[in-house]
């Protein structure tokens, strides 16, 4: 329906991460969905092939959920692997190397914390762990503040994309900062993923408006009232800021210029 | 020296190889001997793919107790169906074409008597089962030697699994002459109660001890010779949704089998969950 007419229309080449392509730019996460039937049908939904996974201690007295890939075919979903949580380098590469070693992909989405509150990011720690596993053969996306200089550096460090916040993880604050998310844009060749913050569909439409190559998204789903409505929202809701970055939008003016003619009016 | 060697070996012979229950008898006595229990898979009235197809069923059963499964003469099958060890028996292969196919097992021979020994010895055995200690019926003719083929065996320094004709009551003059262990067939196989049996052996024979270990931070015991396959078979866990991490190094799938774990280790089990 809605992507048959789009596919028709829009003229737009698919979004490339170290040197995959992907079927959609929306790429959503997996955690704090009430119950798993709900999270398969919102990522169902979202129409999103990429999904992010985050590694854990599997539990021992088997009395609590399995594992994810209970509930998900890794056939039908490119797995994403996080280093969540983790809040040094030398922690973020050994789960991106557990990670890898489930066997799915080299890619990895990598984040090195440096804040409990804001969880931003520690911007020497990622950067270190970047370099090192670019060097290991990992695709690294890396989640990372909206500076241009870090995401220049994180580019030069060999990350397969680069993931600026809209606003801070969990936040639901939408694009805080469309300047800085579009400076970054303008300068970086690798692809930029705005990754955390959005919180409807409005701000997903505002920020790939912005002219990036994707999106990721987890909370604005999740907590949603209604998840699988408020996926098919931000499946139309990218598709739509995606078009109309492609399209071009017309020029702001201070003055009104009337639609209709002016010619022909009634004496 | 293999430390975790077992100290109880139950040998099946043709009869008991391809007699029903093996595999639930080996179970039964697997849950009560635990790590000190080695079962040997030996027979000459099964074909290639019959025995490959019980040593795989036996395995299964041995491996979440920790229990060895031993192969008889037949290297292939041994590799093939990941026992723990290879055992020759006198007139089988040379331990060095054994390893040919089997580079990564341990290797016994079964020796009478000094020459063989030290023929065994020489061609590189990793430990000798020494017999016949007392008559048996399963080698009618058989000279009983008492305790002395079992010090004959130790003289050469390799650790000795005595045979023939032993049961809980009489093993200590084998023991006493250095065995490291006991063999026995009919003392096991034949009995009512197979688990009890094990259990009477393994009061006369010195102990294992269990190991601790860490798993996902917390303290486990583990029997002695387990293996990061034997823990995840004893936590019922499917290697190929686990990645394991053994202290601080990840072990791939097909090296989970060969990594044994010491007094200490830290071993973490995870997998993929939902996250953003």
């Amino acid at each position: 329906m809605a992507t048959a007419v789009t596919a028709s229309v829009v003229q737009d080449t698919p979004l490339v991460v170290g040197g995959r392509t992907f079927r959609s730019r929306l790429l959503v996460g997996t955690g704090k969905y009430k119950d798993n039937a709900t999270m398969v049908r919102a990522l169902e939904a979202s129409g999103a092939e990429v999904v992010t996974v985050a590694v854990r201690r599997i539990s021992l007295d088997r009395t609590k959920e399995e594992g994810i890939l209970y509930h998900l075919d890794p056939a039908h979903f490119f797995l994403l692997a996080n280093t969540a949580g983790c809040y040094t380098a030398e922690d973020a590469m050994r789960y991106a190397r557990l990670a890898r070693e489930a066997g799915f992909n080299e890619f990895i989405k990598l984040e090195v914390i440096g804040d409990q509150k804001t969880l931003l990011p520690d911007v020497a720690g990622l950067l270190e762990a970047a370099r090192t596993l670019a060097k290991e053969g990992f695709k690294v996306m890396a989640y990372t503040n909206d500076d241009l200089v870090t995401a220049l550096r994180l580019e030069d460090a060999g990350c397969a994309a680069v993931m600026p916040l809209a606003s801070p993880i969990g936040s639901g604050l939408g694009l805080l900062n469309p300047y800085n998310i579009r400076t970054i844009k303008s300068r970086l060749g690798v692809p930029v993923v705005v990754d955390a913050g959005v919180g409807t569909a409005s701000d997903a439409c505002a920020t790939m408006e912005q002219g990036v190559d994707g999106l990721l998204m987890n909370t604005a789903l999740a907590e949603a009232r209604d998840p699988v409505t408020m996926a098919h929202a931000m499946r139309l809701a990218t598709e739509a800021g995606r078009a109309a970055y492609l399209a071009g939008r017309m020029a702001r003016r201070e003055v009104a210029v009337p639609s209709s003619p002016t010619a022909g009016m009634l004496s | 020296m293999i430390a975790r060697l077992p100290r109880l070996h139950a040998v099946t012979d043709d009869r008991v190889a391809a007699g029903p229950g093996v595999v639930e008898r080996a179970a039964a006595m697997a849950a009560a001997g635990g790590p000190g229990l080695a079962v040997h898979l030996r027979t000459r009235a099964l074909g290639g793919a019959a025995q490959l197809a019980l040593a795989r069923r036996l395995r299964a059963a041995l491996e979440p107790h920790g229990s060895w499964l031993v192969v008889n003469d037949r290297a292939d099958v041994a590799r093939a169906a990941g026992a723990s060890a290879l055992a020759l028996g006198r007139t089988g292969l040379a331990v060095r074409d054994a390893r040919r196919v089997a580079p990564d097992l341990p290797v016994a021979r079964s020796v009478h008597g000094a020459a063989e020994a030290r023929a065994a010895e020489a061609d590189g055995a990793d430990f000798l089962v020494a017999g016949s200690v007392f008559a048996t019926a399963s080698h009618p003719g058989a000279a009983a030697e008492g305790p002395r083929v079992v010090e004959e065996a130790v003289s050469g320094g390799l650790q000795v699994v005595a045979i023939g004709g032993l049961t809980p009551g009489n093993a200590d003059g084998a023991l006493r002459a250095g065995a490291w262990g006991v063999a026995a067939i009919r003392a096991l196989w034949d009995a009512a109660d197979p688990a009890g049996a094990v259990r009477a052996f393994l009061a006369v024979l010195p102990a294992v001890a269990p190991l601790v270990v860490t798993v996902n931070g917390e303290s486990r015991a583990v029997p002695e010779g387990t293996t990061l396959r034997g823990l995840l078979a004893q936590l019922d866990l499917d290697p190929r949704a686990v990645v394991v991490e053994h202290n601080r190094r990840i072990v791939r799938r097909d090296g989970l089998a060969g990594a044994a774990l010491a007094a200490g280790d830290v071993v973490e089990l995870v997998h993929f969950v939902g996250g953003g």
